[in-house]
C-alpha cells in the first residue's frame, strides 16, 4: 500500500478528478468572469471588449457601495450580537444536561432547518403593518399608529434581525460542539480550586474555544458578504437600495438589467473582497496565536 | 512492476469512470434547438418555453388547452412545455439565448426586453401578411417589430385600472372619482374609515412605474409616448410632464393613498389587502380581471369588483376615454430551432382568432390583442363587460409603460428609484436625473 501511494502515476490519477472538478467548476468560471468583466455584454450575442470601463463605473456606483456597507453592518451584527449570544447559549446548554439539553438544542437549531423561502415569508408577515404579528403586539400595548418595519430607515435593521436570528442556531451548534470537546477534567480541577461559573467560563471555556471562534467568525464574515437569498426574498434589496447586499446587487445587474459584463466585474471585485477578508482574518488570528 | 501496472490501470479506469459518469445523461440523447425527430414514425418534438407556470388557471390553462388540441389534431407533433414564472423565465431565457433556445418562446414586445434579444439575433422573422385575417388590434404588432420586420405576436391588451369594491363604496356613500383631486379627497374619507384606500404593489417597482405613466398620460395626452421615447433616447427627463407626474405620485403617497409600507410589499400582499376587504381599491392591469371568478375570493367581494381608469388631472389634456394600455406579452419562434416551419405553424395555430383570443375571453383572463367582440355571450361577469366597454370606447392608448421603454438597465434603475422618490428618500429632481443617466 505504501509503495502504491509512492507511485507518482497513481497519485496523479487519483487527484486528477479533483483537479479537473476544481478547474472546470471553480477556476475556469472565475477566469471567464475576469474576462467578461472587461466587456460590455448583455448575456446574449457578442461581448464587446471595453477594458477597465466596468471597474471605473463600479467606483462611482453608489448602490454597490451601499451594498458593501450593508454587508459590513451584517458582519458586525454577526460578530457582536449573534456570536456572543451563541457562545453564551451554547455554554448554558452544556450545563443543562439530560432531556432539556437535547430539547433546547433542537428548538434553537430549528430556524436553520426551515427553508429560506419560508423564513422570508414568515418574517414578511410578522413585519406587515396591516396584519403583522409585531404590530398587533404593539397595538395590544397601546400603540396606535402601525410601525412600518420596512421603511427606508428601518428596513436594514429589520433584515439584520432576521439574518442574525436565522443564522444563530448554526453558530450555536458549532460552539456547543466546541464546548463538548473541552476535557471535563479541566472543569473538575477548576471546581476543586474553587472557581465559580463566570471564572470557569472566562478562564477555561472561552480560551479553549479560540480555534472554534476563529472559524465561526471567518464563516460569519464570508456569509455576511455572500448574503443573497433571504434579502432577495424579503425585500429584494428595497425600498430603493436600502437593504441592498453585494451578491443580490450582482444578480440584479447581471440577470435583470442585462448588464452581464458589469455583473461579472462586480463578481470579480466580490471575489477579491472575500479573499482579502479571509487572508486578513487568518493573519489576525495567526498573529494572536503567535503572541 | 506488475502490481504497479495493475494499480495504475485501476486508477485510470476509476478516473475514466468518474469523468464519463459525470458526463452521462442516463443514455438519453438530445438534439440541438430543443427539437428531436424519431426517424420511424417521424414524430416532431417542439419545445415551448412559457412564462405561465400555472397550467390549471388563467392564461396558462388557455395555453395548455391549445397545445393539447394541436397535438390531438397533429398526431406527429409532440409539444413539451417548460414553464417558469416571469423573473426566473427571463433569467433562463438569457441562458437559452447562448445555446439551445426552445422552439416557441414567450416574449415581451417592449424595448426593455426585446431590444437586447433582437440585437442577439435570437428570434425568427415572421411574415406579417400571414396575419392579415387574424384580427389583431391596430397598432398591437408595433412593439414586436424592428426595422419593419415582425419577430413576435402579442397575446394581451393590458389596461391599467383601479379595481374597486362597489359594495364597499355604496355602503359608505363613496363615489367613483371624476378627477385626481376627487381621488385624493376620497382617499382621506377611506382612511378616516380605517380602510386602506389603494393597495399598491410598490415592492416590485413596475406597478408604480405604470402609475407614473398613467399620470403622465393624463397630463400630456397621447403625445406622452413620443416624449417618453425622446427622453429615453436623450437620457433627459427634464420635461415638465415627468416632474409634474412624479410630484403627483409623491403627493399621493404622502397623503396616504397607498397602504403603509406599500414600497416594500409584493404583488400577493397588495392583492390580498383588496381581496380580503382591507383595501377599497387595487391598482393593477386588466390581466387580474379573473378575480371576479376566483372562488378563493369571498363571494361578496369578488361579485362586487368593478373598475375605473385614472381620473383626469387638473390641467391635463387626456380624455377619460384615453387609456393607459399596451400590448405586452406574446410569443415568438427562435431563429436557431431545427423545426422552424413546424414551430411557426403551431404559433399561427395558437393565434387563429378562435383560439387564444376566444378561449381567453371564455375564461375571463383579460383582453387579448385580437378583436374579441364577436365572442360576447351576455353571460360574462360585470367586470368583464366593463373592461370590454373601456376598450371598445377607447379613443387612444398610451403604449408601453415608461419602465419598459428603455434598455433593461433603465428599467432596473427606475423600478428601484421610484420607490425612493415616492417615499421621499430622494427628491424629484434627483430621481429624474438618475433615471436619465441610466439610459446613457
Amino acid at each position: 500500500m505504501k509503495k502504491l501511494y509512492g507511485n507518482k502515476a497513481v497519485i496523479t490519477t487519483l487527484i486528477l478528478p479533483g483537479i479537473l472538478v476544481f478547474m472546470f467548476a471553480i477556476f475556469l468560471p472565475i477566469c471567464m468572469s475576469v474576462y467578461y468583466g472587461f466587456t460590455e455584454y448583455s448575456g446574449m450575442g457578442t461581448a464587446k471588449f471595453i477594458g477597465l470601463d466596468n471597474y471605473k463605473e463600479i467606483l462611482h456606483d453608489g448602490a454597490f457601495g451601499k451594498s458593501l456597507f450593508n454587508s459590513l453592518l451584517l458582519a458586525l451584527g454577526f460578530i457582536f450580537i449573534q456570536h456572543p449570544l451563541a457562545i453564551i447559549t451554547a455554554a448554558v446548554l452544556d450545563k443543562l444536561e439530560g432531556k432539556a439539553e437535547s430539547f433546547f438544542r433542537c428548538v434553537l437549531f430549528l430556524p436553520n432547518v426551515i427553508s429560506v423561502a419560508v423564513i422570508a415569508y414568515l418574517w414578511k408577515f410578522i413585519y406587515n403593518p396591516d396584519f403583522g404579528l409585531l404590530n398587533n403586539i404593539l397595538h395590544a400595548f397601546g400603540q396606535k399608529e402601525s410601525v412600518n418595519f420596512f421603511s427606508t430607515e428601518n428596513a436594514i435593521w429589520a433584515v439584520l434581525v432576521v439574518l442574525v436570528w436565522h443564522g444563530f442556531g448554526w453558530g450555536m451548534l458549532i460552539y456547543y460542539t466546541g464546548i463538548k470537546n473541552i476535557d471535563p477534567v479541566l472543569y473538575e480541577a477548576a471546581a476543586i480550586d474553587g472557581s465559580n461559573t463566570f471564572q470557569t467560563f472566562f478562564k477555561i471555556t472561552l480560551p479553549l474555544m479560540k480555534p472554534v471562534i476563529q472559524i465561526n467568525v471567518t464563516m460569519a464574515i464570508i456569509s455576511a458578504l455572500k448574503q443573497m437569498e433571504t434579502v432577495y426574498l424579503l425585500t429584494g434589496g428595497g425600498p430603493g437600495n436600502s437593504t441592498q447586499f453585494a451578491a443580490n446587487y450582482l444578480y440584479q445587474q447581471a440577470f435583470k438589467a442585462f448588464k452581464y459584463g458589469y455583473g461579472n466585474a462586480l463578481g470579480v471585485i466580490f471575489i477579491v473582497i472575500c479573499l482579502i477578508s479571509t487572508v486578513l482574518l487568518n493573519t489576525i488570528f495567526r498573529k494572536k496565536k503567535e503572541a | 512492476m506488475r502490481k504497479k501496472l495493475i494499480a495504475t490501470m485501476m486508477a485510470a479506469v476509476m478516473t475514466a469512470g468518474l469523468i464519463t459518469g459525470c458526463g452521462s445523461d442516463g443514455g438519453k440523447t438530445t438534439s440541438g434547438g430543443g427539437s428531436s425527430s424519431k426517424g420511424g414514425n417521424e414524430t416532431i418534438t417542439l419545445k415551448l418555453f412559457s412564462n405561465l407556470p400555472d397550467r390549471k388557471n388563467g392564461q396558462g390553462l388557455v395555453e395548455q388547452k391549445i397545445i393539447d388540441e394541436y397535438m390531438e389534431a397533429n398526431k406527429n407533433i409532440k409539444i413539451e412545455v417548460e414553464a417558469l414564472d416571469e423573473e426566473a423565465y427571463k433569467t433562463k431565457f438569457k441562458a437559452y439565448a447562448m445555446d439551445d433556445m426552445p422552439d416557441v418562446v414567450s416574449i415581451w414586445g417592449q424595448p426593455s426586453f426585446l431590444d437586447e434579444v433582437l440585437a442577439a439575433g435570437t428570434l425568427a422573422e415572421l411574415n406579417e401578411s400571414d396575419y392579415s385575417d387574424y384580427k389583431f388590434v391596430e397598432g398591437s404588432l408595433e412593439g414586436f417589430k424592428k426595422n419593419g420586420s415582425l419577430y413576435g405576436l402579442p397575446r394581451n391588451t393590458d389596461i391599467a385600472v383601479f379595481y374597486y369594491n362597489e359594495k364597499m363604496f355604496n355602503d359608505n356613500g363613496w363615489t367613483v372619482p371624476e378627477t385626481y383631486d376627487d381621488l385624493l379627497s376620497l382617499s382621506d374619507k377611506i382612511n378616516d374609515a380605517g380602510i386602506t384606500p389603494v393597495a399598491m404593489d410598490g415592492g416590485d417597482g413596475w406597478p408604480m412605474a405604470i402609475y407614473l405613466t398613467d399620470l403622465a398620460f393624463r397630463i400630456e395626452g397621447p403625445a406622452v409616448a413620443d416624449k417618453i421615447n425622446e427622453a429615453v433616447a436623450k437620457g433627459d427627463f427634464t420635461d415638465e410632464v415627468f416632474s409634474d407626474a412624479t410630484s403627483l405620485l409623491v403627493k399621493s403617497a404622502k397623503a396616504g393613498l397607498f397602504q403603509k409600507g406599500y414600497d416594500s410589499q409584493d404583488y400577493g400582499t397588495a392583492m390580498n389587502l383588496f381581496t380580503n376587504g382591507q383595501a377599497a381599491m387595487f391598482y393593477m392591469g386588466t390581466w387580474e380581471s379573473s378575480m371576479a371568478t376566483n372562488e378563493d375570493i369571498p363571494k361578496d367581494i369578488r361579485e362586487n369588483i368593478r373598475v375605473f381608469v385614472m381620473p383626469s388631472v387638473s390641467g391635463g389634456t387626456a380624455k377619460n376615454t384615453d387609456l393607459a394600455a399596451w400590448n405586452g406579452g406574446g410569443y415568438a419562434v427562435s431563429q436557431g430551432c431545427q423545426n422552424k416551419e413546424e414551430a411557426i405553424k403551431f404559433l399561427n395555430y395558437m393565434y387563429q382568432p378562435d383560439k387564444l383570443s376566444k378561449y381567453g375571453w371564455e375564461n375571463g383572463v383579460g383582453l387579448s390583442a385580437q378583436d374579441q367582440t364577436s365572442y360576447t355571450t351576455g353571460n360574462e361577469t360585470e367586470l368583464q363587460k366593463q373592461i370590454m366597454s373601456l376598450l371598445t370606447n377607447a379613443t387612444s392608448m398610451s403604449g408601453t409603460p415608461i419602465n419598459d421603454c428603455g434598455p433593461s438597465a433603465f428599467k432596473t434603475v427606475i423600478e428601484s428609484e421610484i420607490q425612493n422618490v415616492s417615499n421621499g428618500t430622494t427628491s424629484i429632481d434627483d430621481f429624474l436625473l438618475t433615471i436619465g443617466k441610466s439610459c446613457q
